[in-house]
């Protein structure tokens, strides 16, 4: 082969991986997600179970008809906004585990506005406006202690889940605790109930808030110079502090938001799920569990950008709903914990870049279909 | 008995064979290239930025594989797949930029590459070793100091141990003479031809033609990956050795030739500078990043129409004193004003509004953010101006997109387009994009670090000439460089730079290389006589 | 509060410092080479349920061992995709963690009872009592698990390791400036592997021992953020072992008490805040220790050489 062709088959094969995964993050993702379920299949296989039986009714539960559908997408609504809270976070450089804490802050604060009375509408936002703001407190002082300070946000956060784990029980167990249920929080009132999108469904209005303030993060981080200096700071803060970029101000800015998103994603929770619109005390928060680190999963699978983060939304809170189906489903039903285990699985494999790269049958493949394709070449031009 | 003993055919330590290099995203950087290496010699590998030298050297020194070809000595084909089995071989790298951990001491240093992971570390007895190697060498340096905190010269010296320490037969130093000053440049020199003398091969990375001719006994020059030339320092020319760097004859123009003596040609015109200074510094003095003093009492002016020059050795507190002229360092104490306003510890973007702009030493680290687009990079600082943006900070992108377009067309940057990632543009390419966005805001002072460095001879000729306009047009320029020749012949007045001090501050027209040469080693004229 | 009080809370904190102590000298080496474990937490809990396991199967020393051996597995598959693929060690770890909540709870829901699992003292095999936990030893101050020793003396070997070896210096070297290390011929990513290997062992062992040798038990939440504390233990360390056992003995001391104070007749604070502590206090020394410790530079890059 002369320098030329070694040259060209570089640039080619380049390409080809270019083409593959660079260009395309849908198909890097695309590709870790069925990893993550190839290994779903492997384990519960090993375990005794009929994969295939398996993965059919996950597929049904989660998009086999409009009861189905409407499930997952209830799945996905407070997924978006944490995802949400973590990639806004990593793109200005930071890591945001804190959603699960700022979501039940969030939460219990939505469950406050039970307390007064208020025209619907205006109730609706007012409890948005709560969990808003609680969110964004519950993340104000992880981002100060690492603005300030240097200390790690990683460990700053999870800290905080913890500490807004205990806090919440303690609201719901003996505060803001139902009179009658004692088991519960008081419920939401009608007034700033979200109403249902689908008849005898748990879907809400509340998707709607989440899907608005993912389209308003994409405008913001890509249409304003607000977003611009976030990004920038995130990607170089030394090129950022040139061009005069205010990088602690963005930071904060950016935790601020997170906290926000996750903040709103405790109300979609509370404001938007039948049949009771309240915090369960016991059982360690039943329903507001788990959102902050599956909302990781979503982001990283959404590529860190909003639009991506919604169609990994749908395609986990799939995974979720169908859960739910499969545990019930068959003979031997698979308990929905393996879904959580496949989830676990799909992120190992994003965290590889170039996944492709992995497989070398993909190589070689591709190299053999070069090889060929220029044997042809080379017979064309004789 | 001459020292450089004539090859004979069997004679060589090393042979390179048809050395092809494509790296993994097809850039081919060696074609075919050989090279044959014998004791007793110094090579000196000549090239300008790209041409391969570095390529080629980490392939004899095992960082690389080559693509194809063979290395061969006289016991057969060798084949490296680490530096430590090069080292092993004989062959040992200084690198440019050094590969020490920063943290550790010299001792540290030169132990972490013995083998024996479980052994205990016997760091007195390294030590022992070393003060004895330092005898033999004549290189002085403190053993149990952290290597960052050593000055740029001690640190080299700590890589040359390093390597000595290894007893090799081949010496591989890259652009060892960058760091330096002319004095430690002669130091080096001594030392290299003491090594030469007793038997060692040496291959000395350059780009500067006079260096080369000092010391080597043969000249190899790369062009563009290719072997160009191979020929005995006694038998080479100035003039032959630049057209064989850069190719045809043209090529002579943009290449700035010195003269071994004054004076070096000029490029200025005279025009007319403005009566009052544009830039006002007054005992400007700043701490560098270690805490220690790195700019010392500079004072000076810049008018509209001249380019003020500041040479020497990077690391003498050039970058400091760049950083505290545009809001990216705080100063500890003096004043600097632009038209009678302060620019010292305020907000980058203000000091730009004041009509300053900033072509930055290092073009990654803060000129550009490389995953950004071409048109993201193109509003680095001025994002938020008028033209670019409206009202609720909304970024208006056709205009920008214009804007950008317009730049390429200008300042002839070549890219597929607006959205084009900075990071596939060529050096070249990316700082004159840097120039352009910087130009465009129509600034009256523009001050620009190392504008040149690491560029190809065709994209620093297009810098330089656009800085000379901006002179023509009346703007006030600082020029910052560490290279001698560019600053000599584009500047009206130059400082010299040693120690955060300006030693002396003139017309090139008064300097010879001689007198600059002291003077960037910090020997003024009082210290001369005395 | 009586001495015997005071024993007692000393004999809880000695027991909660090991899991912390374990897997943070751990990670002290795993750092120190350029390694960013941050599913340390999904180890703690996968091996506590594989220790638990094990234990049931071959007895006490087959249920360390199986721990041991699969943390050292899942720091394996960590250190791979993160050197030789050159993954991001952050997503990685998240992903490890998720998986491992998956994991175990599923695992459980197969063991009988969902989210919980008691793990005997011991069975009756044929006949004769065969052991499964690791026995305490009877001490005139109470019952004391004799990983305890281990916690308390590792922490100096690894200190000793680190300082006194060339191994150690290569460690270093992998981590502050990789290309330094690469140039005098140490394989970066080698190193790493082993380094996280070693890590993910001791993780390994700290998991099997909360099931096998302490509490005797595995929950869905066992781990109950340990493997963030112990992170926080390696910032509070500077990477220094020795500190990291300190901090260790800290936290525990603080979780021993946030129990005890629980076990109160009368509750002066609600039993949810002094949950709280020590994550608090784990917050407040995280905040102190900050600016007096310095990292490598090159924690969390994966190396290539170009």
């Amino acid at each position: 082969m002369s320098i030329k062709e070694t040259q060209q088959q570089s640039r080619l094969l380049r390409g080809v991986h270019r083409t593959l995964t660079g260009l395309h993050p849908a198909l890097e993702s695309l590709i870790a997600a069925l990893v993550g379920l190839l290994v779903g299949a492997i384990l519960m296989a090993v375990w005794g179970y009929d994969p295939w039986k398996a993965y059919i009714a996950l597929l049904q539960g989660a998009y086999g008809g409009s009861y189905e559908w409407a499930s997952s997408l209830t799945r996905a609504t407070p997924l978006i906004l944490t995802a949400l809270t973590f990639s806004i976070c990593l793109r200005a450089g930071m890591f945001n585990i804190g959603a699960e804490g700022q979501l039940f802050m969030g939460a219990t604060a939505a469950i406050c506005i039970s307390f007064f009375a208020l025209p619907p509408g205006l109730h609706h936002i007012v409890g948005l406006l709560f969990a808003a703001i609680a969110g964004a407190a519950w993340s104000l002082v992880p981002a100060a202690l690492k603005i300030m300070r240097g200390v790690s946000e990683v460990i700053s956060t999870i800290m905080f889940n913890w500490i807004a784990k205990w806090l919440a029980l303690y609201l719901a167990i003996y505060v803001l605790v139902d009179p009658i249920r004692a088991e519960k929080t008081v419920s939401i009132p009608l007034s700033a109930r979200f109403p249902l999108l689908v008849a005898r469904t748990d879907l809400s209005y509340g998707i709607f808030v989440s899907v608005a303030f993912a389209l308003v993060i994409y405008f913001l981080l890509w249409h304003t110079a607000t977003g611009y200096e976030l990004r920038a700071a995130g990607l170089n803060p030394a090129a950022a502090r040139y061009g005069g970029i205010p990088n602690k101000r963005t930071m904060f800015l950016s935790f601020i938001l997170g906290g926000i998103a996750a903040g709103l994603a405790g109300a979609t929770i509370v404001m938007g799920l039948p049949p009771t619109y309240a915090i369960y005390g016991g059982g360690g928060l039943p329903q507001l569990v788990n959102m902050g680190f599956d909302g990781m999963a979503v982001a990283m699978v959404g590529r860190n950008h909003p639009l991506g983060i919604i169609i990994a939304a749908i395609f986990f809170g799939g995974l979720n709903a169908g859960g739910r189906v499969m545990q019930f489903y068959g003979s031997s039903p698979v308990p929905l914990e393996m879904v959580r285990v496949v989830m676990g699985a799909i992120v190992i494999a994003m965290s590889i870049p170039e996944l492709i790269r992995v497989f070398p049958i993909v190589a070689t493949g591709s190299r053999n279909l070069l090889r060929a394709l220029r044997g042809n070449r080379k017979e064309e031009s004789a | 008995m001459s020292d450089a003993r004539t090859p004979t055919k069997n004679d060589f330590f090393l042979r390179a064979e048809n050395i092809t290099k494509v790296y993994s995203d097809g850039t081919v950087a060696l074609k075919e290239a050989s090279l044959e290496i014998h004791p007793h010699e110094i090579i000196g590998l000549l090239g300008e930025n790209g041409a391969g030298k570095t390529t080629l050297t980490k392939i004899l020194s095992g960082l690389l594989p080559p693509t194809r070809g063979r290395v061969i000595s006289p016991k057969g084909v060798v084949r490296f797949s680490s530096p430590r089995e090069a080292l092993d071989f004989g062959i040992g790298m200084v690198h440019q930029h050094f590969a020490l951990v920063g943290t550790f001491t010299a001792a540290e240093n030169v132990a972490l590459g013995f083998e024996r992971p479980f052994s205990l570390l016997r760091l007195a007895k390294t030590i022992e070793d070393l003060k004895a190697l330092m005898e033999e060498s004549g290189l002085q340096i403190p053993l149990d100091v952290p290597v960052e905190k050593l000055a740029v010269g001690e640190q080299q010296r700590v890589e040359v141990l390093k390597v000595l320490s290894r007893d090799v037969d081949l010496l591989i130093l890259d652009e060892p003479t960058s760091v330096l000053t002319p004095l430690e440049v002669d130091e080096l020199f001594i030392l290299l031809r003491r090594l030469r003398d007793a038997g060692k091969s040496i291959i000395l990375i350059t780009h500067k033609l006079k260096e080369v001719q000092d010391i080597t006994d043969r000249i190899v020059v790369l062009r563009q990956g290719e072997m160009v030339g191979d020929v005995k320092t006694s038998d080479a020319t100035t003039e032959r050795l630049a057209q064989l760097m850069v190719g045809q004859a043209e090529g002579m123009d943009a290449v700035e030739l010195s003269d071994s003596e004054l004076p070096v040609r000029r490029v200025l015109k005279p025009v007319d500078r403005s009566k009052k200074s544009i830039l006002h510094v007054e005992h400007l003095t700043a701490r560098g990043n270690t805490g220690d003093i790195a700019v010392d009492d500079v004072s000076f002016d810049i008018h509209g129409g001249e380019i003020f020059g500041i040479a020497g050795v990077e690391g003498n507190g050039q970058t400091e004193l760049v950083e505290s002229l545009t809001g990216l360092r705080v100063p500890t104490a003096g004043t600097a004003t632009i038209n009678g306003i302060n620019i010292l510890g305020i907000d980058p973007r203000q000091i730009y509004k004041l009509g300053v702009a900033h072509i930055p030493e290092d073009r990654w680290e803060l000129g550009l953010v490389l995953p950004f687009t071409l048109a993201e990079n193109a509003i680095l600082g001025v994002h938020r101006w008028k033209e670019f943006r409206g009202h609720f900070s909304v970024l208006k992108w056709g205009k920008i997109n214009q804007h950008v377009r317009e730049l390429m067309d200008r300042f002839e940057i070549r890219a597929s387009g607006p959205s084009a990632p900075a990071k596939s543009l060529s050096g070249g390419n990316q700082q004159k994009l840097i120039v352009g966005r910087e130009l465009a805001k129509d600034p009256a002072i523009i001050v620009a670090a190392q504008p040149t460095r690491g560029l190809d001879i065709g994209s620093a000729h297009y810098i330089r000439q656009t800085l000379v306009d901006m002179r023509e047009k009346g703007r006030a320029i600082l020029l910052v460089s560490a290279d001698l020749d560019e600053v000599l012949a584009h500047a009206d007045r130059v400082a010299i730079m040693y120690e955060g001090r300006f030693m002396d501050v003139c017309s090139p027209e008064d300097l010879d290389r001689k007198k600059v040469g002291m003077l960037m080693g910090g020997v003024t004229a009082a210290k001369e006589t005395a | 509060m009586s001495f015997s009080d005071i024993i007692s809370l000393l004999r809880i904190s000695l027991h909660a410092m090991v899991p912390l102590a374990l897997t943070a000298v751990g990670e002290i080496v795993g750092e120190t080479a350029g390694l960013f474990n941050i599913g340390l937490e999904g180890i703690l809990l996968i091996c506590a349920f594989a220790g638990a396991l094990g234990a049931e199967a071959g007895g006490p020393y087959v249920g360390l061992l199986v721990g041991m051996g699969v943390g050292g597995v899942i720091a394996l598959l960590f250190a791979v995709i993160n050197t030789y693929w050159r993954g991001t060690q952050m997503v990685t770890g998240i992903g490890i963690n998720l998986f491992a909540m998956g994991f175990v709870a599923f695992g459980l829901i197969k063991l009988g009872a969902p989210g919980f699992h008691m793990v005997p003292a011991n069975v009756m095999v044929d006949g004769a009592e065969k052991a499964v936990q690791l026995a305490k030893l009877r001490t005139p101050w109470g019952m004391y698990s004799p990983i305890i020793l281990v916690a308390l003396i590792l922490p100096f070997i690894v200190h000793w390791f680190l300082k006194r070896t060339r191994a150690g210096l290569m460690l270093k070297a992998a981590g502050e400036m990789p290309e330094a290390a690469d140039v005098a011929g140490i394989n970066i990513n080698r190193i790493r592997i082993l380094a996280a290997i070693f890590g993910g062992v001791l993780a390994g062992l700290a998991g099997a021992y909360m099931s096998v040798a302490w509490l005797g038990l595995v929950t869905k939440g066992l781990s109950a953020g340990r493997g963030f504390i112990a992170l926080a233990c390696v910032v509070f360390s500077g990477l220094n072992p020795l500190l990291a056992l300190l901090a260790a003995f800290i936290f525990g001391f603080f979780q021993a008490l946030a129990e005890w104070v629980k076990t109160l007749p009368s509750k002066p604070i609600p039993g949810e805040f002094v949950s709280m502590l020590p994550y608090i206090v784990t917050l407040l020394v995280v905040s102190g220790a900050i600016g007096r410790v310095r990292f490598p530079k090159f924690l969390g890059v994966p190396y290539k050489r170009e």
